[in-house]
């Protein structure tokens, strides 16, 4: 009977991993990634990908200095003789550098800041999977439960098969 | 001679004396074998805290006299400026935020050596000169390098005023918060410390500082919360958090913070994760010694940041000493720490917790490797990189939503270990659950990846924590005969670290769907409108009316000019909003954007006026930011499970005997 459960248990969570991978990956990109067709809309986005060139983390969007105004122009200019994102973005990283790009280049010096990500990641991963690892080799069941806390998970177990018809099969 | 100036300046000398004393004197305690010092030392904390106080009410006193010969005085206020205001102007600037921080610091350890210390024998003499060198270091700087009491050779006849961006409602709260969360974890790095120094690093320092690190991790995210509702309503760009270098400052240290919080309790019942904790606490300290050098140094420009000055590098040169003195510290003593462990199993939430926390330290290298990146860019290449807001959210926004479903698996596994029974009795709730609502959010038509696996894990959490609620309620409903809500309120009284905790996760739960919702879903539009002509954004239509210009304002403000724009959604009055900008006659090139938001349970529109021209035509910046309200109201929620779990236990709890007694032969012991 244990096995059963212990089977259905794993069925259930493959299929609820396997149907949300499924679905996110087959999803559409969201209003926000998409390549919007409305010219205005398109405009936008452009902006929100593109920094002041003289201040500071500002988007240019949300930046009043003048040469964000003429460049906000000039996004729309260049949409209405038919550029597209790509040739925006490229235009002004060549006039300004890549600093006016909010998407950071995923190239260069750059790549610096990428592999610290992945090295943090890897390190904590590597580091805290050998913890465990160390942890579960030397896991011993304790004497019998005896402890409030203890007491309080035997009784949420309780409650949870009362909520589910009493089925629990311990 | 200034007599204001002179008082105030000789109140910082003194404190800084008293806190000298107390290291000398807890120093010559425990080296030279002298315990009788201890209690001197001691009350010299209690002391420095008087001096500090009055050397803050001294710069109160000048600010309210419009005093200003002080130079600092005559730089952040003005005679025109509201005495609410002026409070702001207290902790604005460079020397006025350090007075402040220094004083709330020796508020926190003069505290901390009055109930604390006393009942810590085994590390005292460590703890204090750990509390009166950290005083010390923070009022040199005051004294010497950047005084609020300085004297103008010429006083001028008015102040400049504050800062636009800083008048502000928000102002009066926010800074005071963030800088009582930063200063606060001054006293977990001292026990953390003393409990190193001393040896001692069993549970006894776990023990005393369990109140002082919620403490701090509460005010920590009251600051940052404050921080992201003053962005949202004053910063005039539609959102709240922009990964701003400062932001991103004061934002580091919550992260160990809240990160310990957690793993103590995994130290408590387990007798884990020893050295880990102490880690831990030194590392948020010295998380907010980075943060003050951070904004104090002009390291990396900011809105936030004070212009570049001398105490930079005397910053810098603490958290290097800081971040040297921790890993000696913590070397020398990581033999000691090897004990050994309860540790019975991968499936229990002592795991989850665990995990928890490599994923906050990952979290913090990331956020700190991409504040400091433009400071290395421009060393080795020459080249300033800006890091902004699409670098965080690709790459810490996945890790936040495996942070959500880390904690709703850490709310569904039980302590110690769990059978496969009773994991499949515990989860197959929130499976189901977070099926039914990837079908529900597809069929409504969400199809952004990042926006379905936030809003599953987010809503997942929210059930497993609503059910912890419900099943106690029921059982103790059941026990006692008490109404539901006298049930769910007997809870707190019962276990209020535990449901604090999960008030806190259900706050969290809230927010995150507000914050998906709110980013992914954001619709924004700009439009160049003359009176009379409209424009739509969503399911509004926004008329715009005109220009008014009003000039009866104070606190420094010379002008304010709004457009009034009439919003209507299908036909039918909303409001009238009237967002503008406003001219401060001595901060000509920083006209202050003062937006305005029309509020909603469904959404916000938030509307800012970018510019004008002469014949009145407006461009208006638009936004329709959905569920926003729901961000404020589950940080609302989150603060009121801080202060559950913070508030101290009154009386004993109940006995366990008044849940049902059946069930002795669970499913955990016999797993």
């Amino acid at each position: 009977m244990r096995r059963r459960i212990g089977l259905g248990a794993a069925a259930i969570a493959a299929i609820a991993i396997v149907a949300l991978a499924a679905l996110l990956a087959l999803a559409p990109p969201g209003e926000g990634s998409a390549s919007a067709p409305d010219p205005e809309a398109r405009a936008l986005q452009l902006e929100r990908q593109l920094l002041c060139p003289k201040c500071t983390n500002l988007r240019l969007d949300q930046c009043e200095l003048q040469v964000c105004h003429d460049m906000r122009r000039e996004i729309r200019d260049q949409l209405a003789a038919g550029a597209n994102n790509d040739d925006v973005l490229l235009f002004f990283s060549s006039r300004f550098g890549d600093r006016v790009l909010a998407d950071l280049p995923r190239s260069g010096f750059n790549l610096v800041l990428f592999g610290w990500v992945g090295g943090s990641i890897v390190l904590v991963a590597l580091g805290g999977g050998m913890t465990l690892w160390r942890l579960r080799r030397s896991a011993r069941p304790l004497a019998a439960a005896g402890a409030s806390s203890e007491v309080d998970e035997r009784w949420l177990d309780e409650q949870l098969d009362a909520g589910a018809g009493g089925e629990g099969g311990a | 001679m200034n007599l204001t100036a002179t008082i105030g300046a000789a109140a910082v000398l003194t404190a800084l004396a008293a806190a000298l004393f107390t290291l000398g004197a807890a120093l010559a305690a425990s080296l030279r074998g002298r315990p009788e010092l201890l209690p001197a030392a001691r009350r010299a904390l209690p002391v420095a805290a008087g001096f500090t106080t009055l050397a803050l009410a001294t710069l109160a006193y000048a600010l309210l006299n419009d005093d200003f010969s002080l130079s600092h005085v005559a730089q952040v206020s003005s005679s025109e400026m509201l005495p609410h205001m002026k409070w702001a102007a207290l902790y604005s600037g460079q020397p006025g935020s350090l007075l402040f921080w220094t004083w709330l610091l020796s508020l926190f350890l003069a505290a901390f050596a009055l109930i604390t210390v006393p009942r810590i024998p085994w590390g005292s003499a460590a703890a204090l000169a750990i509390s009166g060198g950290v005083l010390a270091a923070f009022l040199l700087p005051v004294a010497f390098l950047a005084s609020p009491f300085e004297v103008s050779p010429v006083t001028p006849e008015d102040g400049v005023g504050l800062n636009p961006l800083l008048v502000d409602r928000s102002m009066l709260v926010h800074p005071p918060f963030m800088l009582a969360g930063l200063v606060s974890t001054s006293v977990p790095f001292a026990l953390g410390a003393a409990a190193l120094l001393s040896g001692r690093i069993d549970g006894r320092w776990l023990r005393s500082v369990r109140h002082w690190a919620l403490l701090s991790w509460l005010l920590l995210s009251i600051g940052n919360l404050l921080g992201a509702f003053w962005a949202y309503t004053t910063l005039g760009w539609g959102g709240y958090w922009g990964w701003d270098p400062v932001e991103n400052s004061a934002i580091l240290p919550l992260l160990p913070m809240t990160a310990f919080v957690h793993s103590m309790m995994v130290q408590e019942r387990r007798g884990m994760l020893k050295l880990w904790n102490l880690a831990l606490v030194l590392a948020a300290f010295a998380l907010a010694v980075f943060g003050t050098f951070n904004v104090r140094s002009g390291l990396v420009a900011s809105v936030h940041s004070f212009a570049v000055s001398d105490v930079g590098p005397y910053f810098l040169a603490l958290l290097g000493l800081t971040l040297l003195g921790s890993v000696v510290l913590l070397a020398l003593r990581s033999g000691r720490l090897q004990a050994g462990h309860d540790f019975e199993s991968l499936a229990s939430r002592e795991s989850s917790l665990i995990v928890n926390n490599y994923l906050f330290t990952v979290i913090a290298l990331i956020v700190l490797g991409g504040t400091l990146f433009p400071v290395f860019s421009e060393l080795l290449q020459d080249a300033r990189i800006t890091v902004s807001a699409p670098f965080y959210n690709d790459v810490v926004g996945p890790l936040l939503v495996v942070l959500l479903v880390l904690m709703a698996i850490g709310t569904v596994l039980p302590w110690r270990r769990a059978s496969r029974v009773t994991l499949l009795r515990r989860f197959r709730g929130p499976v189901a659950v977070a099926l039914l609502s990837l079908a529900l959010l597809v069929t409504l038509g969400v199809r952004d990846r990042y926006a379905l696996a936030g809003l599953i894990a987010a809503i997942v959490l929210l059930y497993v924590t609503l059910r912890e609620f419900a099943l106690g309620a029921r059982a103790l409903r059941a026990a006692s005969g008490r109404h539901w809500p006298a049930a769910v309120l007997a809870l707190f009284e019962r276990d209020r670290r535990r449901y604090g905790g999960y008030l806190v996760h259900l706050g969290l739960a809230v927010m995150a769907i507000a914050a998906v919702s709110s980013s992914v879903y954001q619709q924004q539009t700009r439009a160049l409108v003359a009176p009379g002509e409209s424009f739509e954004i969503g399911r509004y239509t926004v008329e715009y009316i005109g220009l008014r210009e009003r000039t009866d304002l104070a606190n420094g403000i010379e002008s304010e000019v709004v457009s009034l724009l009439r919003v209507e959604d299908g036909g039918e009055f909303v409001a009238v909003l009237e967002p503008g900008r406003r001219f401060f006659p001595n901060f000509p090139g920083q006209p202050l954007t003062k937006v305005d938001i029309e509020t909603g349970l469904r959404e916000d529109l938030y509307v800012f006026l970018q510019g004008w021209d002469s014949e009145g035509v407006a461009e208006i910046s638009a936004f329709v930011n959905p569920l926003m309200i729901w961000l404020w109201i589950g940080a609302g929620v989150y603060i009121a499970g801080g202060l559950v779990v913070f508030a101290p236990v009154q009386a004993p709890a109940p006995q366990r005997r008044e849940l049902p007694a059946s069930g002795a032969a669970g499913p955990v012991a016999g797993a």
